[in-house]
């Protein structure tokens, strides 16, 4: 059943044509969806008898209301809580201070473990770029392309745990259950693709991150907005092919004869939008099985791209393709992919020297290669790149023994994210934790203000984003007091 | 109405960018065609404050300007005379003199509101406009002012909380088809569009139509035979009575109900979310009810207070419950208040925050099932559109408290009763004897364990220091002084207990868990003790309910005393609810809020619920947004409608079978669903009900038909749920969740045909939605679904060619078929369609079928993989036959109308 709004028999006539049909409706057709809801205050303007949101709900590419700066965004997910001390966020005061006692107060997740004393960075800052961005020895790639990466050391979600920061920072708050980011994202705007998901999550061959698929839950929206994941041994994505006996003709037969029904259905039943959109479903299910196929084959990837997301490494390989794939999706129309890391490898509550220069070594060349890539290609000013966990680390030592064995608490007062492309300047660095990288002081962001910055560039308030659920309106930054970070931003 | 009609046409121009190029408003034909014409002019009788001014102000201003605390800036804004005077600042508005109004400045220039939403343009040349005409008021303002924003007569107004006043319909006539006074409501409006009720569907649509509807299940070919057969003038209306009575139909309807009751079986909250096992028994009270025809308002009041009406408190409800059934079914049924997400449970969770939320979960079920409204809203500050002051809120709150007491709560377990009987429960006491031995030996020894690692890492500190933390240790912790406090937070390490002790000594730990293990192993062996969760009040104890300050539970106020919504009340006094009912054992709150709901004068309730069933028969309601009847929600598309059937509902006895019947005797619900010319022209979205809307089964309901059509279907009913499990990929499907090995590869658990039973029954883990339902859009339970959105992507095809499911299912149809109809084509075509669509095939379609049949199986043979000889293992179950050519065939032609729209859609 449709229930269209804001149109009239115009409607009607716009079905006459297949192409019109398709142009207007594809991967999930229906009628209007009422998908985001505009700048008025409705309070005065519900009138009687239209609806307040559409039953049916498609991904057709919407126009925002302001021209988008951005029109796509990768999310480098590095959940565990990546140190940023030790990464971005240089503290000369820690490193003096090393081994003397921390005189604050400091809520620790293992109190075992737990010891006040100052643990410098054991690696070295340098700057790097025209912007002399400082960055540690880690990431030796990132600081190739520092120019285009906007630096933002006071992200802070306030609470340690895993889990809820990671709720908050995908969702906008730290309770599980919501919508993601990527669901919001593709419900206000739809897709480029038809023959993709719009909502593309690429998980680890090691395993999900912790809390599994509720990552990319779409909430209380209709499933139409759940991330599809795309995994990295075949089935690819779930229910897209046919077991082996079926495969090719024998597919093609029963697809034939299953339009011939539908069709002579169809001829009985003249005007069924919702029919021809049920048809329209299939037709596009087997594009997507081509399409998708084409989209993750790397195959056809130029010796030098492979070489640069480092391909040709067994220690990048598998993070490298994942990146590569992110790219050939974005290209493709994709609106949102969101890349996960296995279990929590961020996570160095002990020997972080080891462990995190390990995580650095998987993930560092792929990410800044991803950059580097979309930009050669000109799609880095219309998609947004983020990296980023879900907290930092703290100055003080984990105890586990020998000092070689010492790692790094919870930290979810304080902790770093870069961002890249889609309006966002480069070679910045915004916000500032204090002279120990524990608390966020200076211009903090919280997730809700990174998430209405987002939408921001994809010309989007968002206060205007909204979702009624039973009757209530929920927004992305859950009505909580939040700005968009115009300083970051190249038009603000 | 009329005057904000401006801003409408602007939004849905820009609403109208999902669908192209379509920019004329949509009209709804009860609004009249000349309002959105008129809309454009500004309105022709002055703004008064009452109607126009003061909704605006409402919404964006009295938060701050005198609905709570001292109004900032010593400014009130609710009253036309306060706004003149003005705050601090001098007169905020000059009637007559719009530019010299600080007020209209402020709001024109964005300055105020603080907040993100500003007033629009619209809105703010309706002030000018206010202003300029004099600042009117529709009556003198009131010389008091009761605190918060108190209820206009504005606002006690609105259409839905007006008494119900049924409109005496015209005699049906035969002329005009109309066969039921709800014919003759919906002809007029019809008429009036030069439009009428399409004829009559063709008798086997009808009876489809109605099995899905009833039952959800599509007719057997045997009934299909029988009804056509009934040449009788009322064989439609037997065949209606048939289903009403048949088991089916309460798990059909029940399953709408447990949609806005939230129905679940799993806690919810947290990444474990532990399954809930004996919520099953609420579901199948709901169900029973439904096939007995509980009368509603009976339904209404179990569900609410069944432990108040079998006079149970919580330390008695075991007895009660053993008393007889029926005393079992009503406390069951209090099930009701208990389907909510309920974390308290989890450890590291705020509990303050967790119960808080239980308790306002609870309250949105029941005010969007029940009420339409969502009172949600006012718990933080008086409803910025509704007139529901934050005080109503927790008045509700109250009703709800002795049970939901968050101070002292209880978690979901502690919210079972035992149904063991005397004499389990002595045989039992016996065995938790022999366990209880066992436990205390092991807090003995964890007291030892602990004491032992904090000696053994108290040498980790040096001399001085190391006996200075022993002795803050040694005292107890209210004695300790306060270097003695800071030394411990300075050393948060030496805090050894329980739950860290394994961070200490790994191998301590080990062996209290298997210590626990040998517990636990003792007290299986008591007899299986069964539950059921129900919700009662503590006798003992009946809190005091607080107006919590923006509702932050750490905020208390002023004491609240229970009762109802104000605005519904005569004159504006809410109904007060004795705070404690001496003839029960619980407070009454409960029982005395049912009985208002309940009365037969509620305006809302009756009205809820038959816009709920006529929804689920129509796919929508006359009132489109159903959990919504306030000032954000949809009005009604036929006012007087909706009056008849609630005034009709509860005059004879709330019997939703009677509605049922009511309703598809009518001819509007007996209309053909084709589409004509002048339908689609007059009335393009069938507001007006000129013909029967196309509906796709629920997600439940297609389900159920695969199974159906396939022969595997398991009809019996009631019981604990069928599992679901991920399957290897992490789909979910149905199955028990058992893997083996390190690499945690599932294992086969055999269902013996449960894999089969109805949807209704599969476990609905809130963590673990079942991929076929979910893509079609069946709910998942984050509080309640007050209406299935309806989706057609591209995942639903692919789930339909290539899921595990469907695959199966459509082998299982194939051999059915086989077996049925023997090896001719024509005769397994024929019954395909027949099990499939309640048809024969037509010639194309028998040619067509054949042909297909014949090139799938040619194309097989022909492709045959060649048969690698293998050495027979003895060991081995013999390997299943390959399938034939024939077979596979047969298969995909199932698959195909398993998947085609004849099937997913009813006429």
């Amino acid at each position: 059943m449709s229930l269209p709004s804001g149109n009239s028999s115009n409607a009607r006539r716009l079905l006459r044509t297949r192409r019109d049909f398709l142009a207007r409706n594809a991967m999930g057709v229906g009628s209007v969806a009422l998908a985001w809801l505009l700048k008025q205050d409705r309070l005065l303007a519900t009138p009687a008898n239209v609806p307040r949101q559409a039953l049916s709900f498609d991904m057709k590419a919407r126009t925002p209301p302001r021209p988008p700066q951005a029109r796509a965004m990768i999310s480098l997910f590095m959940h565990g809580g990546p140190s940023h001390i030790d990464l971005f966020d240089p503290k000369p005061e820690l490193t003096r201070r090393s081994g003397q006692d921390y005189a604050g107060e400091i809520t620790f997740s293992f109190v075992d473990r737990a010891s006040k004393k100052l643990m410098g960075s054991p690696w070295e800052f340098r700057r790097y770029g025209a912007s002399g961005t400082p960055v540690s020895e880690l990431l030796p790639h990132f600081a190739s392309i520092v120019d285009d990466v906007t630096v933002i050391r006071s992200m802070h979600t306030d609470i340690n745990g895993h889990e809820p920061s990671i709720w908050y920072m995908n969702t906008g708050k730290a309770q599980p259950g919501r919508p993601a980011l990527g669901s919001w994202l593709t419900y206000g705007l739809g897709s480029e693709s038809q023959d993709l998901p719009a909502y593309v999550v690429l998980t680890d061959p090691g395993g999900h991150p912790v809390d599994g698929v509720r990552n990319w839950s779409n909430g209380f929206m209709p499933p139409l907005f759940q991330g599809t994941v795309v995994r990295s041994a075949e089935p690819r994505i779930l229910n897209l092919d046919p077991p082996p006996h079926l495969k090719g003709a024998l597919q093609e037969q029963n697809l034939a004869f299953l339009a011939r029904l539908n069709r002579e259905h169809l001829a009985r039943h003249p005007g069924e939008s919702d029919l021809e959109a049920r048809i329209a479903s299939y037709e596009l299910a087997a594009r997507m099985q081509t399409a998708a196929k084409e989209a993750l084959d790397i195959t056809g990837e130029s010796e030098a791209t492979r070489k640069l997301y480092g391909l040709d490494d067994p220690i990048t390989r598998e993070y490298g393709t994942r990146c590569l794939i992110a790219r050939r999706l974005v290209e493709r129309g994709v609106r949102f992919v969101q890349l996960f890391v296995n279990g929590q490898i961020w996570d160095n509550h002990e020997s972080i020297r080891p462990n995190l220069a390990s995580c650095c070594r998987k993930t560092d060349q792929p990410s800044a290669a991803l950059v580097k890539d979309l930009k050669a290609r000109g799609l880095l000013d219309s998609t947004i790149v983020h990296w980023g966990g879900e907290i930092g680390r703290l100055p003080v030592t984990e105890n586990h023994g020998p000092a070689e064995k010492a790692g790094r608490d919870h930290n979810g007062q304080g902790f770093t994210a870069w961002v890249a492309g889609g309006g966002f300047k480069g070679g910045m660095t915004y916000g500032e934790t204090d002279e120990f990288g524990h608390k966020a002081v200076v211009n903090p962001v919280s997730p809700n203000d990174y998430h209405a910055t987002l939408l921001h560039l994809f010309g989007i308030d968002h206060a205007d984003l909204r979702f009624f659920q039973n009757g209530l309106e929920q927004h992305l930054t859950d009505g909580k007091p939040c700005r968009v970070v115009k300083e970051i931003l190249r038009h603000a | 109405m009329k005057r904000f009609l401006p801003v409408l046409g602007f939004l849905l121009a820009l609403a109208g960018t999902g669908v192209a190029t379509s920019s004329s408003p949509a009209r709804s034909p009860s609004q009249g065609d000349g309002k959105i014409a008129a809309s454009k002019r500004p309105p022709q009788t002055p703004p008064t404050f009452e109607k126009d001014i003061r909704p605006i102000l409402k919404a964006h201003c009295f938060d701050c300007h005198g609905e709570s605390g001292q109004p900032k800036g010593g400014f009130d804004i609710r009253l036309r005379r306060l706004i003149v005077q003005g705050g601090h600042d001098g007169p905020a508005i000059i009637p007559g003199n719009p530019d010299a109004s600080h007020l209209l400045q402020l709001v024109a220039s964005g300055e105020m509101p603080k907040r993100d939403k500003k007033l629009t343009p619209e809105q703010v040349a309706l002030l000018r406009q206010w202003i300029a005409t004099g600042a009117r008021t529709a009556r003198p303002e009131p010389t008091e002012l009761p605190p918060g924003a108190g209820i206009t007569e504005e606002e006690r107004a609105f259409w839905s909380f007006q008494p119900i006043h049924p409109p005496k319909p015209a005699s049906p006539s035969r002329l005009r088809h109309t066969r039921t006074p709800i014919d003759s409501l919906l002809d007029r409006p019809l008429r009036k569009q030069g439009l009428r009720f399409s004829p009559d569907a063709d008798k086997v649509t009808l009876l489809r139509r109605i099995h899905f509807d009833l039952t959800g299940l599509p007719p057997t070919p045997a009934d299909v035979d029988t009804f056509l057969k009934d040449r009788s003038s009322n064989a439609y209306e037997k065949a209606v009575d048939r289903l009403l009575d048949s088991p089916h139909y309460g798990e059909r309807w029940g399953r709408h109900w447990l949609d806005i009751a939230g129905y679940a079986d799993s806690d919810g909250y947290s990444d474990a979310d532990p399954v809930r096992p004996f919520a099953w028994k609420y579901r199948d009270y709901v169900i029973r009810a439904f096939n007995e025809d509980k009368p509603f308002d009976r339904f209404i009041t179990e569900q609410l207070a069944g432990d108040e009406l079998a006079r149970a408190h919580s330390a008695n409800a075991s007895e009660v419950a053993l008393t007889s059934a029926e005393q079992r079914e009503l406390l069951i049924a209090t099930g009701f208040l208990r389907t909510g997400a309920d974390g308290t449970a989890t450890a590291a969770v705020d509990q303050a925050v967790v119960r808080n939320q239980v308790v306002a979960d609870t309250l949105k079920i029941v005010s969007t099932s029940l009420l339409g409204l969502t009172v949600g809203c006012a718990q933080c500050h008086d409803h910025r559109y509704d007139p529901i002051p934050q005080a109503d809120y927790f008045r509700l709150r109250a009703v709800f408290e002795p049970a939901y007491d968050w101070k002292n709560w209880r978690t979901p377990d502690q919210r079972l009763v035992s149904l063991y009987t005397a004499e389990n429960r002595k045989n039992a006491a016996a065995i938790e004897a022999e366990a209880a031995t066992l436990a205390t030996e092991r807090e003995a020894r964890q007291k030892t364990y602990i004491a032992e690692a904090l000696t053994k890492h108290l040498e980790k500190f040096e001399a001085p220091l190391r006996d200075q933390l022993r002795t803050a240790l040694d005292t107890a912790a209210d004695k300790r002084s306060p270097e003695q406090k800071r030394l411990l937070a300075d050393n948060p390490s030496v805090n050894i207990h329980p739950g860290v002790l394994y961070q200490y000594n790994p191998k301590a730990a080990d062996d209290l868990k298997a210590m626990d293990a040998k517990v636990a192993e003792i007290r299986a062996r008591k007899p299986p003790e069964d539950f059921i969760s129900i919700l009662t009040e503590a006798h003992d104890k009946v809190p005091v309910t607080f107006l919590l300050h923006r509702g932050d539970p750490n905020q208390p106020r002023d004491p609240i005393a229970p009762g109802t919504l104000s605005v519904i009340g005569p004159g504006g006094s809410q109904l007060t609810i004795p705070p404690k009912d001496p003839e029960l054992a619980s407070t009454g709150r409960r029982l005395a809020f049912a009985r208002w709901l309940t009365s037969g004068t509620n305006p809302l309730v009756a009205r809820v619920l038959v816009n709920r069933v006529w929804m689920h028969h129509f796919g929508r309601g006359l009132v489109g947004t159903p959990a919504d009847f306030g000032t954000m929600g949809e009005r009604p598309s036929h006012p007087e409608l909706l009056d008849w059937l609630a005034h009709d509902f509860m005059a004879n006895g709330w019997k939703l079978k009677r509605l049922h019947r009511l309703i598809l005797t009518s001819s509007v619900y007996r209309q053909s669903s084709a589409h004509h010319r002048k339908g689609d022209t007059k009335d393009p979205e069938n507001r007006l009900y000129w013909r029967k809307p196309l509906q796709r089964l629920d997600a439940e309901v297609l389900r159920d038909s695969i199974l159906a059509a396939s022969g595997s279907l398991r009809t019996n009913l009631f019981g604990p749920p069928v599992p679901v499990r991920p399957d290897v990929h992490g789909q979910i499907v149905v199955g028990v969740d058992q893997t083996q090995g390190d690499n945690k590869m599932p294992v086969d658990v055999p269902l013996n045909g449960e894999e089969f039973r109805r949807s209704v029954y599969i476990q609905v883990r809130r963590s673990q939605p079942l991929a076929m339902l979910h893509a079609f859009d069946a709910p998942v339970m984050e509080v309640n679904c007050e209406r299935r959105p309806q989706s057609t992507v591209a995942t639903q095809a692919l789930m339909l060619m290539n899921s595990g499911f469907l695959l199966d299912q459509s082998a299982r149809f194939a051999r059915r078929l086989e077996a049925e109809a023997g090896t001719d084509p024509a005769r397994q075509i024929h019954a395909a369609w027949h099990l499939a669509f309640n048809r024969k095939p037509t010639p194309t379609e028998l040619t067509d079928a054949s042909a297909f049949l014949q090139a799938q199986a040619s194309h097989l043979r022909a492709n045959a993989p060649a048969v690698e000889p293998t050495k027979p293992d003895p060991k081995a179950k013999p390997a299943p036959p390959p399938p034939t050519p024939e077979h596979q065939a047969l298969t995909s032609l199932c698959q195909s109308l398993l998947g085609s729209n004849e099937f997913l859609y009813v006429d």
